[in-house]
């Protein structure tokens, strides 16, 4: 897919392209916000990465114009400044994600293709992933048609998993979206609550849907 | 500027210019009071009796002539009395009375007059108030009233009040200026500290004189502020030498993995791994100036938002997030959190401090122990939440020394951590208003005494 990267600090924006190069994305790179803001408008793009500075034009600002022009590819801020009042302020500007500088490329490209695939999607009732289903209205698991029996803890793990089903989600994603926790915990705990849904999910079936992504995260695939 | 004219610019002469002036509306005011109470009332009686005794001897003219009224002023001037009479030709020659001369020259109307009394020696004796006219066909006609010692009295109180107003007045200013040019001084020592401390001798204090007035709170103030602006800045060195220190290990060892990896014959398999541990250990480095730059901006106090926290149903959903991965330990995870208990502050920090606490309890305590997480409402209305374990705990001469930042205890330095946890927690305490205390937890097998982090915050009001 094609993605817009607006970065100023040359060697970071080469870095990000080869990086979304290697994830096999097609990349164009802008130098600074009102220059980014142009190409976004003229251009098709799936997916605009944003540095919050930029000379010029702020990317808050791009992205809130963006919106206004009804501009509506989806935005993924990156910033140094990441605490919840400018992370919020870059979401209430119309960014769909945001995500903190340093970041590990593994967690941006998750991110970018996460993106993508969560355009323009419909609300739903019902989730499916090979043979596991998911009733959102009735609340309950099933695969091969066998009840499964879940917390509700695990229940919105795995509705979260089954949403970006076949991505690769980062800890830090499941974190942000699943619990609203915007720290990292030095412990374990994201692995012990996957290996606990995984042993529910999976420990009965011959095939194994939820994937260990080494040194990324998880991925939920059929 | 000439110090003489600063000082007249100073708020304390202003003030106590200010004061003499409404001293001195005050006085003139009582002195017209004053004036208006006896001397004015003096005069109004005198011209009503004056007025009386003029229209009777009037009438005995008009009844009997010159003749009659030479005999009535006679009879009445020989009379013992406050009241004299003159009666005189109309060239103002005396015919009869109780002097010789008229004091003043008649109108044709009747008139008040104010004159001063001729003695018998000629000389003046006090004053009197008449009332002098002409009458029909020449006479001249005077009947006066000695004022004696009333008007004397009089006169005397207004020149006190005169002369107690120009005192007051200069008195006031006097001291305005001598209360400004103390005042100054007192000031001019507060600068003189801020000053130095700006030229950059933080040891610097005010000087607190034990009068215990409103310069000795300042200076008072003033010394508490630069007593808390040195810990800061003692605090902010110390923690730069740990960070320093700190870091110094993990980018030597970073600097090392990849200096060997490149000297190395090229091999795969060993260059991946030299780049995970690399990789690794630049993401310790993030953590640790990520705590930082949390920690900086905690302690900075700035802009927060603080909204209403629902504190029951964070710690709930705290202690549903860490159950899994404290089971999966061996350790027993309690809680006993009371409902209904809302603060007022920072949801993210809040969340993060009790987490930290969480994990720094199942990080120290060791497999088969137990760890227990607890929240009430206290007497006072504040609300506490206790994170407790039965691991080896903090022994009490540590326990203020664990909440400074990077201080990591021995034998803690192989588990993960960037020995920020702490710190972190007791900063988002201060934030709050409320505070961090370490004391013994749950009491384990032997020698363990356990360890209780209680975090008390204010309840929102």
């Amino acid at each position: 897919m094609r993605v817009l990267v607006v970065e100023d600090d040359a060697e970071m924006a080469e870095s990000l392209k080869a990086s979304l190069a290697a994830d096999s994305h097609e990349v164009e790179l802008a130098g600074d916000g009102e220059t980014g803001q142009a190409m976004a408008i003229n251009g098709s793009y799936d997916v605009i990465v944003l540095d919050r500075m930029l000379p010029k034009k702020l990317g808050v600002s791009v992205v809130r114009e963006l919106r206004e022009q009804g501009v509506s590819t989806p935005v993924l801020i990156l910033s140094a400044l990441h605490d919840e009042d400018h992370r919020v302020e870059g979401l209430n500007a119309g960014a769909n994600d945001y995500l903190g500088k340093p970041f590990s490329t593994r967690e941006l490209l998750a991110r970018v293709r996460s993106l993508w695939h969560g355009r323009g999607r419909e609300p739903q009732t019902r989730l499916q992933v090979g043979d596991l289903e998911m009733d959102l209205l009735a609340r309950t698991v099933k695969r091969n048609s066998k009840k499964l029996d879940l917390q509700p803890r695990e229940f919105r793990l795995l509705e979260y998993l089954m949403r970006h089903a076949g991505q690769t989600v980062t800890r830090k994603m499941l974190l942000e979206n699943v619990w609203d926790y915007h720290f990292d915990p030095q412990t374990n705990v994201i692995d012990v609550h996957i290996s606990r849904l995984r042993s529910k999910i999976d420990r009965d079936f011959a095939h194994s849907l939820l994937h260990t992504v080494r040194g990324s995260g998880y991925r939920l695939e059929a | 500027m000439r110090p003489s004219l600063a000082l007249l610019r100073t708020t304390t002469f202003r003030l106590a210019l200010a004061q003499a002036g409404v001293v001195l509306s005050f006085v003139v005011a009582l002195l017209i009071y004053i004036y208006f109470a006896t001397v004015g009332q003096l005069i109004r009686d005198s011209d009503l009796l004056l007025g009386q005794e003029y229209a009777s001897l009037e009438r005995a003219y008009a009844e009997g002539g010159i003749r009659r009224l030479g005999q009535e002023v006679g009879e009445r001037a020989a009379r013992e009395g406050p009241l004299l009479y003159v009666l005189a030709e109309s060239d103002g020659a005396v015919i009869v009375g109780d002097f010789q001369h008229l004091p003043a020259a008649p109108r044709d109307t009747p008139q008040h007059i104010d004159f001063e009394l001729p003695n018998s020696d000629g000389e003046e004796s006090g004053e009197a108030r008449g009332l002098i006219g002409r009458l029909l066909g020449g006479p001249i006609l005077l009947v006066a009233r000695d004022l004696g010692d009333s008007a004397v009295i009089a006169a005397r109180i207004r020149r006190v009040l005169w002369t107690v107003a120009v005192l007051g007045l200069l008195i006031s200013i006097a001291s305005g200026l001598i209360a400004s040019w103390l005042a100054n001084r007192r000031a001019e020592d507060l600068s003189n500290t801020a000053r130095e401390v700006m030229a950059g001798d933080l040891t610097r204090r005010a000087p607190v004189r034990g009068a215990g007035d409103e310069f000795d709170t300042l200076a008072e103030a003033l010394n508490a502020m630069l007593d808390r602006l040195e810990q800061l800045m003692q605090t902010t060195r110390t923690a730069g030498d740990a960070i320093a220190h700190d870091l110094r290990s993990p980018l030597t060892r970073f600097r090392h993995r990849l200096e060997s990896a490149l000297e190395a014959p090229p091999d795969t398999e060993a260059d991946r791994a030299a780049l995970r541990k690399a990789l690794d250990e630049a993401d310790r480095l993030l953590d640790m100036f990520a705590g930082v730059l949390k920690l900086a901006r905690v302690e900075a106090s700035s802009n927060w938002r603080f909204e209403r926290v629902e504190a029951t149903a964070i710690l709930r959903e705290l202690v549903d997030f860490y159950e899994p991965a404290a089971e999966e330990q061996g350790l027993a995870f309690a809680n006993n959190i009371d409902d209904a208990l809302v603060l007022r502050g920072d949801v993210g920090l809040f969340t993060q401090a009790v987490s930290n606490l969480i994990e720094n309890a199942l990080k120290y305590t060791p497999v088969g122990g137990r760890v227990e997480v607890r929240a009430v409402r206290r007497q006072d209305g504040r609300i506490e939440i206790d994170v407790m374990d039965d691991g080896p705990g903090v022994a009490p001469e540590h326990r203020e020394r664990v909440m400074e930042r990077f201080v990591r205890l021995e034998g803690a330095r192989s588990t993960p951590g960037a020995g920020l946890g702490l710190s972190l927690v007791a900063a988002v305490a201060r934030l709050h208003r409320g505070g961090l205390h370490l004391r013994d937890g749950l009491g384990g097998a032997g020698e363990r005494k356990g360890l209780c982090a209680a975090l008390v915050l204010p309840a929102d009001a």
